[in-house]
């Protein structure tokens, strides 16, 4: 019992292939979409890898990139097939490319949907990444004359002003760390020193944080050095202020921008997907469509099209025999040899 | 009277003309959808520096009339690229040819008029955005620490993110915050010593501090910000002046706005000059195709040679004609009328 038979006529068959044409050229165009997203996404990540400790993983956008081409290929291809369908003489030259071609098409469309689900689960790799890379560049901030780190303040500056936030996971992650260099401290002053000696591995921490963390939103002129001494600052309780700094942590911002981005390019990669499965469920039809035209000399009569021959398990049967008697073949031979033998002997 | 600019146009030339013009109006067009777009970003623009610049700077009138001039060019490029396909059309030329009088005067008087002026406007008004400009920052600078007062709430936070984005401080350096109270009196310790002296040391009773707000600080600096204290060569030990100051923004706000926003209105004067350059060809081509087809009675393959001209007569006579019907329109006289159109029908066997 064939899988989903259709009646095809003349007309339906013409109207097929054309349609069939028109879909894979704007699938070709889908193709060109996926492969700009996926070099967007490599930019972007590229961009900011000095604070993902530059080892970020681009496995996502290359594979967008490398998705997207292969689409344009097949696509324009099987639109070139569509179109030269039409001709039987034409068509003569494809026919024996196309069982494999379609097996090729069922082969990238699972791929395809694997790019998919991919753009929604590698979230937690970049996590992590970015949670190590952060810590990293907020501990060279003040290295800004130590050669291959000296950028690192100002694009952590930039990132705080841009992404509106502050430190790792909030700003006090900037009290445990000496984000003052050592060349603008100055030793003899006692403050200086009293610090210095407070604690153990002999850095300058303060409770203060960089200006790039201060939030304009904020009534009151930004408040960065002292943040846990009330008394210091007049009319101000560090407990219930809260537009002063960025509350936000950096990790959390970077990682929610990427995930929004990663999403979206989730469900464009979705929704090309289901083209492309019409796509190929479209193709196979008029593949056995123009096989099953009883009488090649009259291209008037009504043919059947069909998606699988036999039901799915008799097929899925006939598969695993055919593979079964791909490794059995020598033994086959060689029986058959003997079994020719044997009455002639007898 | 002889006909103005009288040009013969055998069939080949007609044809030639006519698919010049399509061209032609199709690049019109085009000029005319950018004119559009590089008014709505200007627009846009000033939209969001408004409060930066002075209510009384005449300034957003030129992205509007160039506006309405870039939707004029458009309609009259995509009116003449559908009246030149249909003049080698026979069968689509009639309908078109009572459009194209109205279109030509409509074109003429309504979109040349607006590209004019906007053309007079790019060259006068980018004058009027320094002083624009030095009013709306000296009073953004002033409602600075108004952050509780209704109608100035978001002065500061748009003065920051100003110049955060425009990488700038103050009007024309950082010393314009030394000579403003810019924090509110609600966060200033009446007990305070130093808040008491300061107050009293100026006439108008302003705190003023030589301190900047934090958005002036440069990122570039290699050392964490320093914001007060700036005229104190001793309060920040460790200071090397020998090394070049990348402690603030050394740039003054209005000198980045003005020159970003006369940068824009350059811009948009380009477009608007090559917009009705190709406007004023594309009317003129248009009036000579009309004549021309005119003279052939409407029939687009007529194989004979017909005239195109500007004007039926000279100046004087196209005024009178003009005087003559609007006379004749307030008093209905069908026998007047044949009398006026026949000496213009003498025009075309003399010439």
């Amino acid at each position: 019992m064939a899988l989903l038979k259709v009646k095809f006529d003349q007309k339906k068959r013409v109207k097929l292939a054309q349609g069939l044409w028109l879909m894979n050229w704007l699938s070709v165009l889908a193709g060109i979409v996926l492969f700009s997203l996926g070099l967007f996404l490599k930019i972007e990540l590229r961009k900011r890898s000095e604070v993902m400790n530059n080892s970020e993983s681009h496995f996502v956008p290359n594979s967008l990139i490398g998705v997207g081409v292969l689409s344009c290929v097949l696509n324009s291809l099987a639109g070139k097939i569509c179109y030269d369908a039409l001709d039987p003489a034409k068509y003569a030259k494809w026919k024996p490319w196309l069982k494999p071609y379609l097996a090729v098409c069922v082969l990238f469309n699972a791929i395809l949907f694997l790019v998919a689900l991919c753009c929604f689960l590698l979230r937690g790799s970049l996590e992590t990444t970015l949670a190590y890379g952060l810590k990293n560049g907020m501990k060279y901030y003040r290295d800004t004359d130590t050669p291959g780190r000296c950028f690192m303040k100002k694009t952590i500056d930039m990132l705080q002003i841009e992404f509106r936030c502050c430190g790792n996971n909030g700003f006090r992650d900037w009290f445990e760390i000496q984000w003052i260099s050592n060349r603008y401290l100055d030793f003899s002053s006692k403050e200086v020193k009293d610090r210095i000696k407070s604690n153990v591995d002999g850095r300058y921490l303060v409770d203060g944080v960089p200006f790039s963390c201060c939030n304009p939103s904020s009534p009151r002129p930004c408040i960065q050095y002292q943040l846990t001494n009330n008394s210091a600052h007049y009319s101000y309780d560090h407990q219930t202020e809260e537009l002063n700094l960025w509350l936000q942590g950096c990790r959390a911002a970077l990682l929610s921008y990427y995930s929004s981005l990663m999403n979206s390019m989730g469900v464009v990669t979705l929704l090309v997907w289901l083209f492309e499965v019409s796509i190929t469920a479209g193709l196979r039809y008029l593949h056995t469509a123009l096989e099953n035209v009883s009488n090649p000399e009259d291209p008037e009569c009504e043919s059947e099209g069909w998606l699988l021959e036999k039901s799915v398990p008799e097929t899925w049967k006939a598969f695993v025999e055919s593979c079964k008697k791909l490794g059995k073949s020598n033994q086959v031979e060689v029986e058959g040899a003997d079994a020719g033998q044997a009455p002639e002997a007898g | 009277m002889a006909p103005v600019l009288p040009v013969v146009l055998p069939l080949q030339p007609r044809i030639r003309l006519a698919q010049g013009l399509w061209l032609l109006s199709w690049l019109l067009a085009l000029a005319g959808g950018l004119t559009l777009l590089c008014s709505g970003h200007l627009l846009v623009q000033l939209w969001h520096l408004g409060t930066f610049l002075a209510p009384s700077c005449p300034f957003p009138a030129l992205p509007q009339t160039a506006l309405a001039a870039g939707a004029m060019a458009l309609g009259t490029g995509l009116g003449g690229a559908g009246a030149s396909q249909a003049s080698l059309d026979a069968a689509r030329y009639p309908p078109w040819r009572g459009v194209l009088s109205p279109l030509l005067v409509v074109g003429t008087a309504a979109g040349g008029g607006l590209l004019a002026l906007a053309l007079g406007l790019t060259l006068v008004l980018p004058a009027s955005l320094h002083q624009g400009l030095e009013e709306g920052l000296e009073a953004a600078l002033a409602h600075y620490k108004d952050t509780e007062v209704p109608g100035h709430c978001q002065a500061k936070r748009l003065m920051d993110e100003l110049q955060l984005r425009y990488h700038c401080c103050g009007r024309h350096g950082y010393k314009d915050w030394f000579g403003v109270q810019w924090v509110s009196n609600r966060y200033l310790d009446p007990s305070d010593q130093d808040v008491v002296d300061r107050i009293q040391s100026n006439v108008e009773g302003l705190y003023l501090i030589d301190g900047v707000p934090f958005s002036c600080c440069n990122p570039h600096s290699p050392r964490p910000c320093l914001q007060s204290q700036l005229s104190d060569p001793y309060a920040h030990p460790l200071f090397d002046p020998r090394q070049p100051n990348l402690n603030l923004w050394a740039q003054g706000c209005h000198e980045v706005l003005l020159g970003h926003l006369q940068g824009l209105s350059g811009t948009l004067g380009s477009t608007l000059a090559v917009t009705f350059l190709l406007q004023a060809l594309v009317l003129l081509g248009l009036r000579y195709l009309q004549t021309a087809l005119e003279g052939l009675g409407g029939v687009i393959d007529g194989e004979g040679e017909t005239q195109g001209y500007l004007f039926p007569g000279g100046l004087r006579d196209v005024l009178k004609t003009a005087w003559l019907q609007g006379g004749t329109a307030h008093k209905p006289a069908p026998e007047e009328t044949p009398p006026e159109e026949e000496p213009r029908k003498e025009d075309l066997p003399e010439a």
